[in-house]
Order: structure tokens, then C-alpha cells, then sequence
């Protein structure tokens, strides 16, 4: 297999090295099959989810009192059906204000609920990588090009309604190529919201552990190396969250 | 992380109004400032806020702010997408400052 360049090997600044091949390898999963959806459509699910930020209807929605009572269409790239853009355009625009009901119509409307957390998963590690190139005066990186094979689809038996929206694997039923998953015992639900699809789910995490840190439970930073000390990481990512309209 | 774990006192106002300052946080409005930008990819604001955190806190830090913040660009969205509750002792713990700063309410909004 011919093995692709990883765009932050070259980045302009140093990067902590262990976070070069977590971006690398998260950019070209990308392109692979997932639990749900292959190459082609993770890779269109990641443009779309580009085009979101350029998108006049979502700023109109940004701008209301409510999202919900802006009428309109998305400009889209005109790859994906109408309610996939509106799930992608929505968690990269105004996450903040997505609701139980909004879902339930998406669903009703045919979306597999395995479906809806992979295309969010697949938006949010778009942004992410994205956020972080441009954050370190990159351009956003070329998206790689699609791999072949077919996913498997299979509906997880360990998988139960809740604590949210959304069917998770909890902990306590975590089948045996799962359970290891939840070893450092760190259950919060965040960990858990997207374990539906238990591939994307450790797909979401080898590069978010990076990126922050693996346990948040350690005391300051024992053990990692960081440019910036406890209080300005705790500090940013309670902004960071404040300013998604995140209260979770 | 909280402040009990830490010994620190934190206003959370600092966190939802953005008027950190240098004795609660190191650099803190600068931190604050290249947050706004990253958030919203302001990116000549971006690249002015870059070059000043390089040149006050190092490379580094420059990077590992963007990486914080890039990562605090998932999570949110991962738990408001699936609608996650809090957990019930997180809940217990917060119940203060969930009042303080008003954030109940928001959650009957999401139903």
C-alpha cells in the first residue's frame, strides 16, 4: 500500500511528536470504511462538512433567537441527501442548540440511528483536524483519497437506549472486543456517546487523546509533556465549550 | 479537573464572559483572545494572536493552545449531537454553580 504523506510532518511549527501521527492516521481514516459508511461517503461527509462554515442559511440560524424558525436550504455541494447536510451543517455551525426532536424527526425521516453517529463523528474529526491546522497557520489538509471496502453494518447486540439521544454500549455490557474500551475506568458519558459504533468511537479518541489528554482525572499534567500549564488547558476548553453553547 | 482537586479559586464568569486575567490564568487574555478567533477561524486575527503567543509563551504553547482548542471542538459537539445528560454525580456537584450562572434553563430549551 503507498503510503500518504502525512501534511503535519510539515507543518511550519513543531509539533509534539506523538500528535503528528495521531492527525496523519485520523485524516486518512477519513477515507476508510467505517462501521456504516465507506470511503466515498466519510470523504464526502468531511467536505460537506467544510462547506458548512461558508453556509448563508446556517448564519441566519447562528443569528436567531431560535434555529428552528429560520425556513431555508443549506448551500450544499449537492453529494449527500438533504437531511445528511442538515445533520452536518448543524453540528458544525450551532451544536449548541440541537435538540431531542430535531433527531427524532431525522430518524423518523429514515437516518439509522448508527448512521446519524458516524456522519456526526465524521463531521466533528473534519473540524477538529481542520480547527487545529488553521489554529497553527496551516491550510485545512488535502482529504485523502478513498479507500476500497464495504462496511460491515451490523447492529451492535450490546448496544441500549441512553443516557442520551442515542443507543450507547454501556460499560456494564460491553461485549468482549469492546469491554477493554472502558479498562481505565474512566465512564463518564462522554466517553460513552458514541459508542454505538465502537470503531469510529476508538477512531474519535486516538486523535482527541492526543490532542487533550487521555485521563482529565490526572492531578495538573503529571506525566505529560504540554506547552501549557493545567489552569490554561482547563481554561480553554471550558471557552472553548462556552463558546459552542456547551453545557454538558 | 476542578478547582477543589487543584486548591484553585476560579470566577466562572472569567470562563463565560472571556475577562480572564493574568492572576487567575497565565496569559490568560491572550488564551482567551486566540480562542475567539480559533472558534469563529478569524484568520488574520489568528495569525496576529499566533505570533504574539509565540513570542510571550513560546511555540509551544502556541501549539498546545490549538490543540486544546481543537479538541474542545469535539467534545461539546459530541455530547450536544447525542444529547447527554449530565451524570448524576457531576450533577450533584455542580447544583451551585449551575445556579450561579444560570444554565438550567437551557437545558428545557434542548427538549
Amino acid at each position: 500500500m503507498t503510503r500518504v504523506p502525512n501534511p503535519f510532518a510539515d507543518a511550519p511549527v513543531t509539533i509534539r511528536p506523538e500528535l503528528v501521527p495521531a492527525l496523519g492516521v485520523a485524516l486518512e481514516q477519513l477515507g476508510q470504511k467505517g462501521d456504516w459508511l465507506d470511503g466515498e461517503k466519510r470523504l464526502a461527509v468531511a467536505r460537506e462538512a467544510r462547506n458548512a462554515w461558508s453556509c448563508a442559511i446556517c448564519r441566519d440560524r447562528k443569528d436567531a433567537l431560535s434555529p428552528y424558525a429560520v425556513e431555508g436550504e443549506h448551500d450544499h455541494l449537492d453529494e449527500l441527501p438533504e437531511a445528511w447536510v442538515d445533520v452536518i451543517h448543524r453540528v458544525v455551525t450551532d451544536t449548541g442548540r440541537l435538540t431531542e426532536s430535531w433527531l427524532r424527526d431525522h430518524l423518523a425521516g429514515g437516518m439509522a440511528e448508527d448512521e446519524y453517529i458516524e456522519i456526526v463523528s465524521v463531521t466533528i474529526i473534519t473540524t477538529v483536524i481542520d480547527t487545529f491546522a488553521l489554529g497553527i497557520g496551516m491550510t485545512a489538509p488535502d482529504l485523502p483519497e478513498a479507500k476500497p471496502g464495504i462496511p460491515d453494518r451490523y447492529r451492535r447486540a450490546d448496544a441500549s437506549p441512553g443516557p442520551g439521544w442515542v443507543s450507547t454500549i454501556a460499560p456494564e455490557d460491553a461485549a468482549a472486543d469492546f469491554a477493554d474500551f472502558y479498562d481505565d475506568d474512566s465512564h463518564f458519558y462522554i466517553r460513552r456517546s458514541l459508542t454505538l459504533r465502537p470503531q469510529e468511537t476508538r477512531r474519535f479518541w486516538e486523535v482527541m487523546n492526543q490532542l487533550y489528554m487521555e485521563d482529565p482525572r490526572l492531578h495538573e499534567l503529571d506525566g505529560l509533556t504540554r506547552g501549557i500549564n493545567r489552569a490554561q488547558m482547563e481554561f480553554l476548553a471550558a471557552r472553548a465549550s462556552m463558546l459552542l453553547g456547551c453545557y454538558y | 479537573m476542578s478547582g477543589q482537586d487543584t486548591g484553585q479559586d476560579y470566577d466562572l464568569r472569567e470562563v463565560t464572559e472571556g475577562t480572564v486575567d493574568a492572576a487567575t490564568v497565565t496569559d490568560g487574555a491572550l488564551m482567551n483572545a486566540f480562542c475567539e478567533a480559533m472558534m469563529v477561524r478569524d484568520l488574520p486575527r489568528m495569525a496576529e494572536l499566533r505570533a504574539e503567543i509565540t513570542e510571550t509563551a513560546g511555540e509551544d504553547a502556541m501549539v498546545d493552545a490549538a490543540a486544546t482548542i481543537a479538541a474542545f471542538n469535539a467534545y461539546p459537539r459530541a455530547a450536544d449531537a447525542t444529547g447527554l445528560p449530565l451524570e448524576d454525580k457531576k450533577a450533584e456537584l455542580t447544583v451551585a454553580m449551575r445556579a450561579e450562572l444560570g444554565l438550567d434553563a437551557l437545558n428545557v430549551a434542548a427538549e
